[in-house]
């Protein structure tokens, strides 16, 4: 079997797992087929996402059953302004043996699992949201003089209320960024809201069967890595990207007025990360431009900071995005 | 090997949907800028057409025509040479087939090497190859009908109506040009004829007859009113270059003959006489020495001797053929001269348009001018013998039958002689046509100044001639007003009155315009009489004592008789010229008067006594107050 084949298998094997995640996700997640896309391709190029909406769509339930279906440690943490760091990283406490021998112990904290919901993420203080950006970046925790390795794989998922803004605090720009994707869980639709009154209002108890093994993500997660990128997909994120900034060569207008920062480059590798997930998804070998247009909302949209005046006109950054993808043209005349 | 056949085919199409885009785009940018190039020329043509624009500015609004030209080659090279992205092509075909850039990506990845390929590329580059038979460039990249062709199509259609629609202009044309007979007064026309009829009376010259003949069409045709202004100066012009011409060229002609029958009679001593006379064309002295010549010889006393004689003979004998051999000398020459003009040319034809040397030219031109020389000798020659060629035969007689019968020669030469009195009557012919010149100068100077005068003065001419006729016209003063102005007091085209004595008539007289009314009238001296039209109409009633009285025969009556004296005196110039104020420039008395004045006036101006200027003015005065028959 020659190495391109054995690749297409790789390909086709991915392409069959997530087929079957999908599969058992929906047993219990109505519609939200985006999000969980979504999701599943932060998890997949190795990374974290943020979720963004009211209360009761499902976000919690999306998660655990994220964590079931992958048959990994689980944590949640609920989020409060009374919340210390250690309450999520752990702490060192004097443990006395049998013998009667005291010893300090290192006592892992919810931040030690493999997915980790950080449900209502904007409601901890600063320092606690520092501490949990921390384990996201470096997937490590440093304690005292230990640093305590975060078992792989390991995927956040934190959450934020856009409504209830009182008493909470905003990330701050340099720890959004840290997210993979940024995640809008849109109202269900009447269809949606059918199935998930008919499966929350009776008897009916749905349990998730394990589909991967840790092993398997992990090759998955390796195999999204090695998608390769033509230059001229490359290109286009890079020169979406730019669009992004006001004095960006092909930025347009609206950019030039009501954007105050554009996406760093972590926005260009969020997009061409989630491309490659996508071609995979599809069974494609290389990412397009297709897929690098269908990942830049999520990608960008909490990169791109607006100016106050874009605050005042009540732009979405949304629409920013949307305006470049509008303009910039798939290749460059 | 399939995957890199599919590459190819992948690049191939690619390419050819590179090439559509680039179609495209230069069609977009034609449809686009071309409006600006036809709406320009649809201004210009418009302006053209309706603000009548001279040629100058049509030609400088067309120039500036090329800037929009300009600015649309300027468009369309650019989107035949801007460098574009070598995928663009294959990212169009993968965007109408809806391939996510499998294409695209598969170029993209052939082009690293093998080696560095991963095994995903490899498998994206058989998955791309794999398509290639799918791909149309031509529906993937459509070349479409810009929109901004409708405008473009417009402003050519336009264009076309536009050049098809002709905007009048009425532009007047100018008069057709009208036929303005050159006119001149009866008066003159009939001084003209009169003048051709006295130089036709003169001349037997045929050339001069000719010359005269052509002068009375000349007169005829303008009292036919057959000729203008224009034509009238040309005619005179030909008629006076012709003489003029004829004239040189008949008395150069004739010296030359004459110097060369001089140069062989003074040859001998017999005949140097006559040969100093013509030599220095004293023709009546050659005339004579001839005829003493020819007594000579027929004198039986003191004839010349045998030798003498001889060299007569001799003389007479080359005198004779001095034309001729003069003429056959020219021909002579004429002909070498023809066969160097051939040998020249020939020359020139053999060494081309490279060969034609500045000497060769030269020689050529030189050439030419000796034979238009030639040309000229010879036409004198010709005339020299034809004016010579009655003295010629004579001198040729005499010399045959010198040496047999001197009597027969004498009368040769006598023969000689009349000849050559009839060459200097010829000269005599040359003083017609001298003064036919004269008369044609003199017409000409008096058109000249008609054309200055106007309708007014020919008028005045017309009335004039009546009057100088004894016709009765208008403007006739009444008796005994008197009359005599003596000056015109500077009144420039005021007419010359002549003072009429009683002061019962007066006449004008027009002069040219120059002369600004200094003519010399008579006062009136005395008073005028009574009016005779006064009585015109008839009287009434009646005499009564119509028989008148009874014969009273009581009365002695004394027969006398009486005879008057005639003197022969006749009236005197003054009362002619009175009486011709009054009855027209008519009579025996008037011409007799007018030939005393006008002699004593010829001789005035043969002596130079009137300056050269006002010489025509006192020959137009006696011409105007000639008499009339």
């Amino acid at each position: 079997m020659t190495e391109a084949e054995q690749a297409r298998e790789e390909v086709a094997a991915f392409q069959k797992r997530i087929g079957a995640l999908r599969e058992e996700i929906g047993r219990v997640i109505v519609g939200n087929r985006e999000v969980i896309d979504g999701v599943l391709s932060c998890m997949l190029g190795s990374s974290h996402a943020l979720l963004e909406g009211v209360p009761g769509l499902g976000k919690t339930m999306l998660v655990r059953t994220l964590a079931g279906v992958l048959g990994l440690e689980f944590s949640r943490i609920q989020f409060t302004p009374d919340l210390m760091p250690a309450d999520i990283i752990g702490t060192v406490v004097l443990d006395e043996g049998a013998g009667g021998a005291r010893s300090l112990e290192f006592r892992r904290g919810p931040i030690f699992a493999n997915i980790v919901l950080a449900d209502e993420v904007n409601r901890a203080t600063p320092k606690t949201q520092s501490a949990l950006l921390e384990a996201m970046q470096e997937h490590r925790v440093t304690v005292g003089r230990t640093t305590h390795v975060i078992e792989e794989p390991y995927f956040v998922l934190a959450t934020q209320n856009p409504l209830e803004m009182e008493g909470t605090y905003p990330l701050p720009e340099a720890q959004l960024d840290r997210f993979f994707y940024k995640l809008e869980v849109p109202f269900p639709t009447r269809d949606e809201l059918h199935a998930i009154i008919d499966r929350t209002t009776t008897s009916q108890h749905t349990e998730v069967k394990r589909v991967l093994t840790r092993d398997e993500i992990l090759q998955m997660q390796a195999l999204v890595r090695r998608v390769p990128v033509a230059r001229h997909v490359q290109d286009y994120a890079i020169r979406v990207l730019q669009a992004t900034h006001p004095g960006g060569e092909e930025a347009p207008e609206l950019v030039k007025r009501f954007v105050r920062t554009g996406a760093s480059p972590r926005g260009a590798q969020a997009m061409l990360l989630g491309a490659k997930v996508r071609a995979l998804f599809d069974g494609r070998f290389a990412a397009s431009i297709d897929d690098v247009k269908a990942t830049a909302l999520a990608a960008l949209r909490h990169r791109v900071l607006l100016s106050f005046e874009g605050e005042a006109e009540g732009v979405a950054s949304d629409r920013v995005i949307n305006e470049i993808l509008k303009k910039l043209p798939g290749s460059k005349e | 090997m399939a995957s890199r056949d599919g590459i190819a085919l992948l690049r191939r199409a690619a390419r050819k949907a590179g090439r559509r885009q680039r179609a495209a785009a230069i069609f977009s940018q034609i449809a686009l800028l071309l409006p600006l190039p036809l709406g320009y020329a649809v201004l210009v043509l418009t302006a053209v057409k309706a603000l009548r624009l001279d040629a100058a500015s049509q030609r400088f609004w067309w120039l500036l025509g090329v800037v929009p030209l300009l600015v649309l080659l300027v468009g369309v090279g650019r989107a035949l040479f801007t460098r574009r992205p070598s995928w663009q092509g294959s990212i169009a075909l993968d965007q109408f087939h809806g391939f996510h850039d499998r294409v695209t990506s598969a170029l993209s990845f052939s082009q690293v090497p093998p080696a560095e390929r991963t095994p995903l590329m490899e498998a994206a580059i058989e998955d791309g190859a794999a398509l290639a038979g799918k791909l149309d460039p031509r529906r993937a990249v459509p070349i479409p009908l810009p929109r901004e062709l409708v405008v473009a199509a417009g402003l050519l259609l336009g264009l076309g109506a536009l050049s098809l629609f002709e905007v009048r202009h009425y532009r007047p044309l100018p008069p057709p040009p009208s036929f303005e007979p050159m006119v001149m007064s009866a008066d003159d026309i009939e001084l003209f004829r009169d003048v051709a009829k006295e130089l036709q009376a003169k001349n037997d010259d045929p050339n001069a007859l000719v010359a005269v003949h052509r002068f009375n069409q000349l007169v005829e045709d303008i009292a036919e009113h057959r000729l203008d202004r224009h034509e009238v100066f040309q005619r005179m012009g030909e008629l006076e270059r012709d003489l003029k011409d004829n004239l040189e060229l008949d008395r150069d002609a004739r010296d030359e003959g004459l110097k060369g029958l001089a140069r062989e009679l003074e040859k001998s001593g017999l005949s140097k006489p006559a040969a100093d006379a013509l030599d220095e064309k004293r023709l009546a002295d050659a005339e004579k020495a001839l005829r003493e010549l020819a007594e000579k010889l027929r004198k039986k006393d003191g004839r010349p001797s045998a030798a003498e004689l001889e060299k007569l003979r001799q003389a007479l004998e080359k005198a004779s053929r001095s034309n001729e051999e003069r003429a056959k000398s020219i021909d002579q020459r004429r002909r070498e001269l023809e066969e160097e003009k051939k040998s020249l040319l020939k020359k020139k034809g053999e060494k081309g348009d490279a060969g034609a040397t500045p000497d060769l030219d030269k020689k050529l031109a030189e050439n030419e001018r000796k034979l238009e020389r030639l040309d000229r000798e010879k036409n004198r020659a010709e005339r020299s013998q034809k004016q010579m060629s009655e003295l010629d035969k004579q001198l040729a007689q005499a010399a045959r039958d010198l040496m047999r019968d001197a009597g027969q020669s004498a009368q040769d030469l006598e023969q000689g002689a009349r000849d050559i009195n009839r060459m200097a009557k010829q000269e005599a012919t040359e003083e017609q046509k001298q003064e036919l010149l004269k008369k044609l100068q003199e017409m000409r100077e008096l058109m000249r100044q008609q054309g200055k005068g106007g309708k007014d003065q020919m008028q005045r001419l017309q009335k004039f001639g009546q009057r100088a006729r004894g016709q009765s016209g208008g403007g006739q003063g009444k008796p005994g007003e008197g009359q005599g102005e003596g000056q015109q007091g500077g009144k420039k085209d005021g007419p010359l009155r002549m003072g009429s004595g009683p002061g019962s008539v007066s006449i004008d007289v027009p002069v040219p315009q120059s002369v600004s009314g200094q003519g010399q009238g008579q006062p009136g001296d005395k008073p005028g009489g009574s009016d005779p039209g006064a009585g015109a109409n008839y009287g009434t009633g009646h005499d009564p004592n119509v028989a008148g009285n009874a014969t009273d025969l009581k009365g002695k009556t004394t027969d006398v008789t009486a005879a008057g004296a005639d003197t022969g005196q006749g009236a005197a110039s003054s009362q002619v010229i009175y009486g011709a104020a009054e009855r027209g420039f008519v009579g025996r008395g008037y011409k007799q008067v007018f030939t005393d004045y006008q002699t004593v006036a010829e001789r005035a101006l043969s002596q130079d006594e009137i300056p050269s200027g006002y010489r025509f003015y006192v020959r137009r005065y006696f011409q105007l107050i000639r008499p009339r028959d």
